[in-house]
């Protein structure tokens, strides 16, 4: 059976609590001033509405088309978006790739980071820490392709009212569904791409792979900066010891 | 046997003249009477002494009001002998103010 | 367009190739090292251990599940079984791991050098604290009686402690943070009902909530049911000077004048009473003075109450019909802290009354009684009686209908400013902290100056440490071994908590049965305290036969006792032994009977009225210093609506100095429409005095130090919404600090 992990939520049940965003920031080791999900206020029918989200992975996710090295993918096992620390050279390009602004630049780590349901506890069987800590159990996380978990029911019988909040211009599949009204709509933000990826994206196999090779030239060379010592990387992590 | 102990009390009430309200409305020190309650009458009147199990919250503030009107017809009056007026007034105030009819305050919980 | 899996392939195989190809060492040191890789790893490795305990973040003790790996808790989650929280586990109780890895926590006793609240210190050792401790005490018993002597304990599990060493000592002076908080609206409902109850949310189709909060002054389960029930169809109506959560989410939201809730509940009386709105059979064998009401309540019209309290009057009548017709499901909802007015008992008096004629009273979505939970007292005890005694506590009289065993703190502290009626010269203080969370905090300052010797067991240095001569660390709820304590759930549940340690008490710190039994020994008292914690649970549940075992495997027992109908054939503990709308000894001590509407003082000049209330985030004065919770508050603000704040010339992003009588802070403005003009607001707990609350330090202004020191007339509760305060501009952003 097709495995899409995804979330439901029951916005109208949320009092912004805020219990969901400190979860996740403990049992992921969140850094300072990162947040990996969040809660948006809202208005509906002159009364206060809330809306709690996360990183949405998406079905096509332009953080992923934004990544140079393949680092952050969609894993077709569990229809999850992942990043993978080790290929990530932190150039930062998928974070304004995200409409929701879902990413963000770890700190220490000196990678991209966000949301990735929690692997590590659902490895031990529990829920992600944002699911079981909340005090309505506003948020419903499943394989919303399997019809008889509690998340593939409710994906299913609520067909008709589930809502996805997308940018008009960036529509990029979130798998976090509301059921029924939610509020605000409007907030994502169109995905900005880097440049050299539109203009690759369209270029040639064979261009792409003269670009491929030059960027292996240029690795090298920086390689034998490196051995013969000092450079690039000692320079980095100065600009970056500043934590805010 | 808590029955009991309210049949007897009734009985004497009934035969007895009642005194009750002026008795009552003299308050006595309510914390000494605590002490003093545990300290003369619990040896019996607990669920060890073999008389009634008794506590403030047995009888109701007007039974009590009634029974230490009239003690000296008490079963066990003769126990009371080494108690002065004033002990007696501090053990009724204990009674009284934590009877069964008193408003129990609730802890914070 | 390629596809995005096209370019996944083609990048990520591309960079294997080369990375086979052997420039894998050159990318490794471009990419973050190994180290980062590993370290990465940490957060998502499996936890090594569960543990059960019950968080002590606010007062609700909601069950958990500890998690931990190697020697470090590194997850706080909810218990799913249970049932008083709906097993979950809010912001704070998430953000409790920080409380016990606080760097800031104190580690050892310290003894004050220099002056009180210089912050001078030295570490002693735990021996040489409690002899000193003990000493003082006893010196203070010989010199000024042992009600020389006050004993404050703050809302714990071992707080229970520390009361039988105040008794078994032979001080009656006791005080706690109730007479800070809830005393009026206990006694209100207490002498209506003769007990205090507690709503079944869950189950009620109408919920008047006047002042309560409970979208962000969380308890358990009202809050999680309040939701439920609303999802349900329960109709939400708040009456609150401020646009709270709460109030945002309600169905409806009156920005009522503070102060006059008493006239909005006299008027619904009127009408469900005059209206005939109530079930007569009912109220004739439940209730008891239906026909003074009727005659008290006669004048009281909708039109008059809308005058008073800026609700309109179609509304209140609309309002008592509704809660009328929903009726025995709907309730006036009790609340909790009632530390606002003057008339603070009576206003709660008027909502048990209404309440009355609802007629919900033990019944499902209404008022219901305790439910048994069976745990018994363990090890007890005759208490010595010392001769010397004064025959009352210190601040008896001065309000007609404390709580024995409560008393009131204000009066409390008068009486020790004073010395009258005698003096007061020694404190222990545990886990409370009144320069922060009693009213006038110049005047608590003074109360600690007057004393001749002040001990406060905490885990941190807050400012009523800061101000003792001897700091003794106490361990968090994760390092502790604590009695069983029953909980009331309403219809949740009743059930019986307790905590094990799930990691070793840090440093050298100990808890207060600790404390108190070493210094018991050192009076010469320790035949009181001869018995451990644990030995004390094991009486506490003698008469559960499931408890050990259901708390050992689930974390938490349940007492399936009786949810509705425990008063059937049940006298209520009120003189006419039924539910008395009218108080018969209210009248006996010259007390209204029924609650008599005054108006609520008018503001001076400009002044604006204060008001006091609750975020989701923060607990008091407890939680500011938690990093976590800091990082989403790190400090207060004041709310102001944006024409009064235009009146005193401040505009969005000025800092404003508030001033009282009482007196003064300066913290940054919100301009909000979300307050009715005459009001403002600001959360309790920041501008901390205190050097060892780093994060709290000087952050944003005092609430204690601006309120003044107002009473209930009836209980002595504080009365912490009579303060009037002038708003003047201090600067503009950064520029003005307190």
């Amino acid at each position: 059976m097709k495995t899409q992990l995804a979330m439901l939520v029951d916005s109208s049940k949320c009092i912004d609590c805020k219990a969901c965003m400190l979860s996740c920031k403990v049992a992921n080791a969140v850094p300072d001033g990162a947040w990996r999900n969040w809660i948006k206020p809202g208005a509906a029918q002159g009364r206060l509405h809330f809306q709690p989200g996360g990183c949405m992975h998406c079905d096509t996710p332009t953080c992923v088309q934004a990544c140079p090295t393949g680092a952050t993918f969609k894993d077709p096992a569990d229809g999850t978006v992942k990043i993978d620390r080790s290929l990530c050279i932190g150039c930062g390009n998928c974070i304004p790739a995200c409409p929701y602004g879902a990413r963000y630049r770890h700190p220490e780590l000196k990678v991209a980071d966000k949301c990735d349901f929690c692997a590590g506890r659902r490895a031990q069987g529990l829920q992600p820490a944002c699911v079981d800590t909340c005090p309505t159990k506003a948020r419903v996380f499943g394989n919303i392709a399997d019809p008889e978990s509690e998340a593939g029911r409710l994906y299913r019988e609520n067909q008709s009212r589930l809502v996805r909040v997308v940018n008009a211009r960036t529509d990029t599949k979130p798998n976090m569904f509301y059921l029924a009204a939610t509020a605000p709509l409007d907030w994502p933000v169109e995905a900005r791409m880097p440049s050299a990826m539109g203009l690759m994206a369209g270029a040639t196999p064979v261009l792409r792979g003269l670009v491929g090779l030059t960027g292996l030239g240029v690795l090298a060379m920086l390689g034998r900066q490196l051995v013969a010592g000092g450079g690039r990387g000692s320079e980095e992590s100065k600009e970056d010891a500043h934590v805010d | 046997m808590q029955r009991t102990v309210l049949a007897v009390l009734a009985a004497v009430f009934l035969s007895a003249a009642i005194v009750g309200a002026a008795l009552a409305e003299e308050k006595g020190n309510a914390r000494k009477g605590k002490y003093l309650f545990r300290k003369n009458c619990r040896s019996c009147h607990s669920p060890e002494g073999g008389k009634s199990d008794l506590s403030p919250n047995s009888l109701t503030q007007a039974q009590w009001t009634k029974a230490f009107a009239n003690w000296k017809s008490l079963p066990c009056h003769g126990e009371w002998g080494g108690l002065s007026d004033e002990d007696r007034k501090d053990i009724f105030s204990y009674m009284h103010d934590f009877a069964k009819d008193s408003p129990t305050p609730a802890k914070c919980s | 367009m390629a596809t995005t899996s096209d370019l996944r392939l083609t990048r990520r195989g591309f960079l294997k190739a080369a990375a086979v190809a052997g420039t894998g060492a050159l990318l490794g040191s471009l990419a973050p090292a190994a180290p980062a890789a590993a370290r990465a790893a940490a957060s998502d490795a499996p936890y090594d251990r569960s543990a059960f305990s019950v968080c002590d973040m606010c007062f609700n003790k909601c069950g958990l599940i500890a998690r931990v790996r190697g020697d470090k808790v590194v997850k706080l989650d909810p218990n799913p079984k249970f049932l008083k929280s709906r097993g979950m586990l809010c912001a704070r109780g998430n953000a409790g791991l920080r409380q016990l890895y606080d760097p800031d926590r104190l580690r050892y006793p310290l003894l004050r050098q220099g002056e009180r609240g210089e912050g001078k210190w030295r570490r002693i050792s735990w021996d040489e604290a409690l002899d000193l401790a003990a000493a003082r005490m006893k010196e203070i018993g010989e010199k000024h009686t042992r009600c020389g002597m006050l004993f404050t304990a703050g809302s714990d599990m071992q707080s229970g402690f520390v009361q039988r060493l105040a008794e078994v000592y032979g001080s009656f002076n006791v005080t706690s943070h109730e007479s800070l908080c809830l005393v009026s609206n206990n006694r209100g409902f207490l002498d209506t009902f003769g007990e205090v109850p507690f709503p079944d949310v869950l189950h009620s189709k109408y919920v008047v909530m006047a002042g309560a909060n409970r979208f962000e002054a969380l308890v358990t389960p009202d809050s999680m049911d309040l939701m439920t029930a609303m999802q349900n169809g329960l109709k939400l109506v708040v009456l609150d000077p401020r646009r709270t959560k709460t109030a945002g989410l309600a169905h409806e939201w009156h920005p009522i004048r503070p102060g006059t809730d008493m006239a909005f509940m006299l008027a619904l009386a009127h009408v469900i009473v005059g209206e005939k709105l109530y079930d007569a059979a009912w109220m004739e064998e439940k209730t008891y003075g239906l026909e003074q009401l009727a005659a008290h309540v006669a004048d009281k019209t909708p039109e008059w109450a809308a005058a008073e309290c800026g609700v309109p009057a179609a509304d209140i009548v609309r309002i008592a019909r509704e809660l009328a017709a929903a009726a025995p499901q709907a309730m006036v909802y009790p609340g909790r802290r009632s530390s606002d007015y003057e008339n603070s008992t009576q206003i709660r008096r008027s909502f048990a009354i209404v309440n009355a004629l609802l007629g919900n009273w033990d019944r499902p979505g209404g008022l219901l009684a305790a439910r048994q939970v069976g745990l018994k007292g363990a090890f007890p005890y005759t208490a010595p009686w010392y001769d010397d005694s004064p025959p009352e506590r210190a601040d008896a009289g001065r309000a007609p209908i404390m709580f024995e065993e409560e008393g009131s703190f204000v009066h409390m502290r008068e009486a020790v400013l004073t010395g009258e009626p005698y003096p007061v010269k020694g404190w222990f203080i545990y886990k409370t902290n009144p320069m922060q969370t009693a009213p006038d905090r110049q005047r608590t300052a003074r109360m600690m100056q007057a004393m001749d010797f002040v001990v406060c067991v905490d885990i941190a240095m807050s400012d009523t440490a800061w101000m003792a001569d001897l700091v003794l660390p106490a361990p968090s709820y994760l390092e502790r071994m604590d009695p069983a304590s029953g909980l009331q759930g309403s219809s949740a549940c009743a059930c019986v908590v307790q905590r094990d340690p799930v990691v070793p008490a840090l440093y050298e710190s100990r808890p207060v049965f600790d404390i108190v039994k070493g210094l018991a020994q050192r009076l010469g008292l320790g035949e009181f305290f001869d018995f451990n914690v644990e030995q004390f649970r094991v009486e506490q549940l003698k008469g559960l036969s499931d408890a050990a075992r259901a708390l050992a495997e689930d974390g938490v027992y349940y007492n399936p006792s009786k949810v509705y109908g425990i008063y059937e054939g049940r006298a209520h503990k009120t003189k006419s032994q039924k539910i008395e709308m009218y108080n018969q000894r209210y009248a006996e001590l010259g007390l209204d009977p029924l609650p008599v509407y005054a108006p609520p003082a008018a503001a001076p000049g400009q002044s604006l009225r204060m008001v006091v209330g609750r975020n989701a985030l923060v607990t008091h004065s407890s939680t500011q210093n938690n990093a976590l919770l800091h990082e989403l508050v790190p400090e207060n603000t004041l709310w102001i609506h944006p024409r009064a704040a235009a009146r005193a010339g401040v505009r969005p992003g000025d800092r404003v100095e508030v001033a009282s009588p009482a007196g003064r802070g300066v913290l940054a403005a919100e301009l909000t429409p979300d307050i009715r003009e005459d009001t403002v607001y600001m959360l309790t707990g920041f501008g901390a005095l205190s050097g060892g609350l780093s994060l709290v330090k000087g952050r944003g202004a005092c609430l204690a130090e601006i309120l003044e020191s107002r009473a209930d007339a009836l209980t002595g509760n504080a009365a912490m919404h009579e303060t009037f305060v002038t708003v003047t501009r201090a600067g503009a952003g950064k520029e003005a600090r307190s």
